[in-house]
């Protein structure tokens, strides 16, 4: 019988393995923002300060992250809804392979974001897109002044193309895992499909509706690229005006800039968190 | 359970693909109409609006960039994250929930963020906005999207037993990670690379903040032409749209069935 090698189990030398990957990270990620949040607490010359927290109280950044907050609640929330909605009419249809395709489309498209994508909408619905000028002509409707691809209402639609495909792959598993014998029960003890959607089918999706929509949030929040190309400095969210202070186009503080990005790190913190915490209830129910 | 009304879930899913494709269809349009400012569909078609692309200077030199950060993005990701990943699962199981953060982070980190933290540190020649920078700062960006094809493709694999029969054969690490489980994870691994190609192809804010006008990729040339001119803007999406079609197409192709879409969607920003 031939010898039997087994895998060597000495931990310290394997951990020596993981470690040109793991001073990659420290070099390029965990060192260099662990230094942005050290930074952020010291003046110039390095001593302990709150100066640069107190510089982000103007209203010009307050006026940012509160703009953030909005467009990544709003796109959050409406793309959170819509998914659902669609998620489930594609769940539901009745060929696999349309279905399949439909996923195939979300996988793509949610990785369309960025300049192009913020181009495409101008094309569309610029102020002589395709799609206004048919408003205009088949419905009598003016879009604008009302509405501009260029503002803030042009940055939900934008930013929802990427919002509701995510959406999608996040709840299309989360319905596979309602199984048929839970309907059943429901609809044997006397239930209609009201109360079966309300006590049983909504309670179970709760979670990955949750984990759904900070994803969504936290994925608008960081966003930039498309509202840049969108926008430009018209525009006033917490990542524009951090990059601002890199690029130094408006005469900005480098300080308020570490202090500016601490806290956005610390409301996608809380975004990772809540997700994480979400997505291991909803795996609960997985099969 | 009871069939939903057909009409209103088609509509649905109709309106849905709507406004999914129609964006792009019409880039791909203004890209060749000679004018379409007024009328419902362009008044002519032409190819001009390429050819003063083609022949802009930066053309070349920007797709140029954009290709050689997307090639070693991907070739610094196949050269740590693929055998850290294998060492992880056969070796150190114990530092799989440290690789799972590691790999979770940079979606809780904005590019913007990322690339302030870079240029804070790395403020001192040769690093200072250099495309060493960039594509570093690439890596850990799209760490993800490398790690989840390939670790998944691990997992659904016995890798235990194909270590240890390697290792019983006589084989080192090296040749067995190359010859024993790079051919059995290799879907998962063309396809994190390709994710992680398309990744970086179309990135914008990190090459815009860290090397800016020094070392100008795609996108940035194509962000000052929506400034500048929407006909060479248009040119330059298509452009983009359509390496970003073939990556996709080409994943899909070849991991077929059995791939969990969810996956690798929360990866997706």
């Amino acid at each position: 019988m031939m010898s039997f090698t087994r895998i060597p189990r000495k931990t310290w030398s394997n951990w020596l393995g993981v470690a040109p990957f793991l001073a990659f990270c420290l070099a390029f990620e965990i060192v260099p923002v662990l230094l942005l949040l050290s930074g952020s607490f010291s003046d110039k010359q390095g001593a302990f300060s709150l100066g640069n927290y107190a510089k982000i109280s103007a209203p010009i950044y307050v006026r940012s992250f509160w703009n953030s907050i909005q467009i990544s609640a709003i796109t959050a929330i409406l793309g959170a809804i819509l998914g659902l909605l669609i998620g489930y009419a594609i769940f539901r249809l009745p060929s696999p392979r349309v279905r399949e395709a439909l996923i195939a489309l979300s996988d793509v498209t949610t990785n369309f974001a960025g300049a192009p994508l913020a181009f495409a909408f101008i094309v569309i619905l610029g102020s002589n897109g395709v799609v206004t000028l048919a408003f205009e002509k088949y419905f009598a409707l003016k879009l604008y002044p009302a509405f501009s691809i260029y503002s803030y209402s042009g940055l939900v639609l934008a930013y929802l193309y990427f919002q509701l495909p995510l959406m999608i792959l996040l709840i299309i598993p989360a319905f596979a895992g309602l199984r048929r014998e839970w309907w059943e029960s429901a609809h044997n003890l006397g239930a209609n499909t009201f109360q079966y959607w309300r006590r049983i089918a909504l309670p179970i999706l709760t979670p990955s509706l949750i984990a759904g929509i900070v994803l969504l949030f936290a994925n608008a929040f960081g966003a930039y690229a498309t509202a840049w190309t969108l926008g430009g400095s018209n525009i006033t969210l917490a990542t524009i005006q951090i990059a601002f202070t890199i690029t130094g186009e408006v005469l900005h503080d480098p300080g308020a800039g570490d202090a500016l990005a601490v806290v956005s790190l610390l409301i996608m913190g809380v975004c990772i968190a809540i997700y994480q915490f979400a997505n291991s209830r909803a795996r609960r129910w997985a099969r | 359970m009871k069939q939903r009304p057909l009409v209103l879930q088609s509509l649905l899913v109709a309106l849905f693909v709507a406004y999914m494709i129609l964006p792009i269809i019409a880039t791909y349009i203004f890209s060749i109409a000679t004018k379409w400012d007024i009328t419902l569909m362009p008044e002519g078609y032409t190819l001009e609006w390429y050819q003063t692309a083609f022949d802009h200077p930066y053309f070349s030199i920007t797709l140029t960039n954009s290709f050689i950060v997307s090639i070693a993005a991907v070739l610094v990701g196949l050269l740590f994250i693929v055998p850290t990943t294998y060492w992880v699962h056969t070796r150190v199981p114990s530092a799989k929930p440290l690789l799972d953060l590691l790999m979770i982070l940079p979606f809780g980190i904005p590019a913007v963020v990322l690339a302030l933290a870079l240029i804070r540190v790395y403020a001192f020649p040769p690093f200072a906005r250099s495309p060493f920078l960039l594509i570093s700062a690439c890596v850990i960006f799209s760490m993800p999207f490398m790690y989840r094809p390939v670790s998944n493709s691990l997992m659904a694999i016995d890798v235990h037993t194909l270590t240890e029969s390697a290792l019983s054969l006589g084989a080192n690490t090296l040749q067995i990670l190359l010859r024993v489980i790079a051919p059995n994870i290799l879907p998962g691994i063309l396809s994190g690379s390709l994710l992680v190609f398309a990744t970086v192809f179309a990135e914008f804010t990190l090459a815009n903040l860290i090397t800016g006008a020094s070392f100008k990729t795609f996108p940035i040339l194509l962000v000052e032409f929506t400034r500048r001119d929407g006909r060479i803007a248009a040119a330059l999406s298509v452009i983009s749209f359509t390496v970003a079609w073939l990556a996709s197409i080409a994943i899909l192709w070849g991991s077929g069935r059995g791939r969990k879409p969810t996956e690798e969607a929360l990866g997706a920003r």
